[in-house]
């Protein structure tokens, strides 16, 4: 497309000296081109609108309705919403998301710094380690790994046959209510790939003078990650701070493929999303369902207010 | 891009965008494959298509596409495309293609879901095809788990109870002789399961904990004469006899007579037969449908036996009851109809389904079908026709399906089981927490 813009911008001077004729020529090609361009964007516009925010749309209306799938759906005003006061399984789903969103985030991000700030210290071979570490982040969400995860922390599992070895008697991981949450944090956390790639990038853009003056003055390197590193990362940290928050708060493959999407053991892996899942498509409750799922938009972009308000006192944009 | 001036762009882009709408092309032939996939029979070259939905593993698959291939060379106008899943996804999918109005010709239901669907106007009233579809060999107890509301919505695809299942091998193992089934109480029982679960090596057990809505139904009826509903769509359960229940599994946990409680949880999230710990040869007794004993057989490689229930000749009533295993109904929005009744017809009706079937989705209902297949029989099905005609006469003739919003009891006991194994709950509030939920449900 640049190309486009830059052949006509080369050979506007002579136009302007006054040939209308060739100047017309020139408007039907972009007016042509302009056509293209719109016609090979339709599939994305018509996709957006049919598929995405038309549901989105059609979820909106029944969130007020009592909708058994299989009948037509009957206005209920907010009922819907007046249900979810009461209704306890919603809580300890409420409870199982935000421990899970609080406690993984952090960890996944505190762990994907420290391999970026390593990484960046030039280890030979950094390419591979920065594709070996990425990896999970590609496989973390698929239902194969969710498969994987089940049998290593079974009872019979893989964990369970190192604890062997030193003579520990294991649990089963993923059918326990204490431990199973434990196990799904584990896999959010070992899915640190992707915030360390975009962590090392923002090392990197970290000019070295200011180490090598931080030096001079004698800082060591408690202080100089302390004082250059973590402030001029703080946009980047910031940035994966909330693209993690959104993709943690909709955690589903995981948990619907770990506890064979009932959210088991005893409600311990019932994550938000899932527990919408199973009100819509399980209990023949859509209207309901699609409450639910506003109410956690609406969360989810709190959350992100919040975070962009707070932002304002500790991101630093280095100008 | 940026650097390419003049007409020499005008001709690089021209293979770009033939390029660009190949691909645009390849990707709309993909989706547009997707469409016929799943099916796997051949394309015949019929006036009429109908969908014909079902769940289970790939033998079920193979057989029943037999079936269908039998049945697309007798009506060579009519081309079947068969849709399978596995049983987790099958009931969630269903009910996103009836909300589409997507829905497969003909449907596979079991349990509950004939009146869960039929209530709510997505099953056809099978009397409007009913010269395409007789029903007059079929057994009327059967028949009755698919009529509801004066409507028959379904059609059994065979006869199914709800039996113990015992491995001999284990218990000659553990030294403990097998129980005379016709005698024997859930004293027996709990007693027999912690003798073999004492006399046997680590991991293999006594019972599995198979808590579940129709084990609690059976436990229940039993001992009080109701089961888990009323004939009008109420719980009838009590919550005293559901916490008794629960008080007995969870004795029978801490005596070691069943798995640890991370185990049965385990378990109860992989619904194959292979998978269970009487698949797996690692448990001397295990509560399962009489139509799982081939698969079970085969998974553990003994000779696995159905006995009755235990207390079935001490309570107030007999718990055990005959059920139709699936059924087959017909979508209320389908365009063809009687195509798809015609095709219920051949898998419930005419021997030459049943030659490929058996009793693959219970003992046929049809009387005739039944008579003509049973020389053939395998020993696996055999026994399971055999236990079947023992118990034919004494079970309790009540059968109560649940009303709609039913189907989630075996979500809501599962949870439960969890929490009091888990000794989150005792079991007389997970009795109450039942009766509670299962009324939440239903209304």
């Amino acid at each position: 497309m640049n190309g486009t813009v830059k052949e006509s911008a080369t050979e506007q001077q002579p136009d302007a000296a006054g040939n209308s004729g060739r100047r017309s020529q020139r408007n039907t090609l972009a007016k042509r081109e302009g056509r293209a361009a719109y016609l090979f964007l339709a599939p994305w516009f018509i996709g957006m609108l049919v598929i995405t925010i038309g549901p989105i749309l059609g979820s909106l209306y029944l969130s007020f309705t009592d909708y058994s799938l299989l009948q037509p759906p009957e206005w209920v005003g907010l009922d819907n919403f007046r249900r979810m006061l009461e209704d306890s399984r919603l809580h300890s789903a409420i409870v199982v998301t935000v421990t899970y969103v609080f406690v993984s985030v952090p960890l996944q991000l505190a762990l994907a710094l420290a391999l970026a700030f390593f990484l960046d210290r030039g280890v030979r071979g950094l390419a591979i380690y920065r594709s070996v570490y990425y990896l999970p982040s590609l496989l973390g969400s698929s239902v194969a790994i969710a498969i994987l995860w089940r049998q290593i922390f079974g009872t019979e599992g893989l964990i369970n046959q190192i604890l062997d070895v030193f003579g520990i008697q294991g649990e089963g991981w993923v059918s326990h209510p204490d431990y199973a949450l434990s196990t799904l944090i584990v896999l959010n956390v070992w899915t640190f790939g992707s915030p360390m790639v975009i962590f090392l990038a923002g090392l990197r853009q970290i000019p070295t003078m200011y180490y090598e003056a931080a030096e001079v003055d004698g800082a060591g390197g408690w202080t100089r990650f302390w004082r250059i590193t973590i402030p001029l990362l703080t946009p980047i940290i910031f940035f994966n701070l909330v693209l993690q928050l959104i993709g943690a708060f909709q955690t589903f493959t995981q948990a619907f493929i770990v506890s064979g999407g009932t959210g088991g053991p005893a409600d311990s892996t019932l994550f938000y999303t899932l527990y919408v899942y199973q009100r819509g498509f399980g209990s023949f409750d859509m209207g309901y369902a699609s409450a639910l799922a506003w109410f956690l938009l609406v969360v989810i972009a709190g959350f992100t207010a919040i975070n962009f308000l707070a932002a304002k006192r500790w991101v630093h944009y280095g100008d | 891009m940026v650097h390419i001036v003049g007409k020499g762009a005008a001709r690089s882009r021209r293979p770009a965008v033939v390029a660009t709408a190949a691909v645009t092309l390849l990707f709309v032939a993909a989706c547009g494959s997707d469409d016929n996939g799943g099916g796997g029979d051949d394309e015949a070259t019929g006036d009429v298509s109908i969908r014909f939905a079902w769940w289970g593993n790939p033998e079920r698959d193979e057989i029943t596409n037999q079936a269908i291939e039998a049945f697309e060379a007798e009506h060579p106008n009519i081309d079947v495309e068969g849709d399978s899943i596995d049983f987790d996804g099958y009931f969630d999918r269903l009910a996103t293609e009836v909300a589409a109005g997507n829905a497969p010709d003909v449907i596979t239901l079991g349990g509950a879901y004939p009146r869960e669907y039929g209530d709510r106007g997505a099953l056809l009233d099978l009397s409007e095809v009913e010269e395409h579809l007789p029903t007059d060999n079929i057994d009327e107890a059967a028949l009755s788990n698919g009529f509801f509301s004066g409507v028959q919505y379904s059609i059994p695809t065979g006869v199914n109870t709800y039996a113990m299942v015992v491995n001999p091998d284990v218990f000659s193992e553990a030294g403990v002789p097998l129980p005379d089934d016709e005698t024997w109480t859930w004293d027996d029982y709990v007693r027999i399961a912690e003798e073999i679960s004492a006399n046997t090596p680590d991991g293999t057990y006594g019972a599995a904990d198979r808590t579940a809505p129709d084990l609690i139904d059976l436990y229940s009826r039993q001992n009080t004469g109701d089961g888990l509903y009323t004939e009008d769509g109420q719980i009838a359960i009590a919550a005293e006899t559901a916490a008794e229940w629960w008080q007995l599994t969870t004795d029978m946990m801490e005596s070691g007579a069943t798995p640890p409680a991370s185990i049965t949880s385990e378990l109860a999230g992989q619904p194959g037969p292979e998978q269970t710990l009487m698949g797996q040869g690692l448990a001397g007794m295990q509560f399962d449908w009489s139509n799982q004993l081939p698969a079970l057989r085969s998974a553990s490689g003994a000779d696995l036996q159905l006995m009755r229930a235990p207390g079935e000749s001490h309570g107030v009533a007999s718990g055990m009851w005959l059920q139709a295993s699936q059924s087959y109904g017909i979508y209320s929005g389908s365009d063809h109809p009687e195509e798809a009744a015609q095709l219920i017809d051949f898998l419930v009706n005419h021997e030459e389904a049943a030659q490929f079937i058996k009793a693959d989705r219970g003992l046929p209902a049809n009387s005739e079908v039944l008579a003509a297949i049973t020389p053939e029989l395998d020993d696996d099905t055999a026994a399971q026709a055999e236990f079947i005609a023992e118990v034919e006469g004494e079970v309790n003739p009540d059968l109560i399906i649940g009303p709609e919003g039913s189907t989630e009891s075996v979500g809501i006991v599962q949870r439960l089981n969890d929490e009091v194994l888990f000794g989150r709950i005792t079991p007389e509030e997970a009795g109450q927490r039942l009766v509670d939920e299962l009324n939440a449900a239903i209304s």
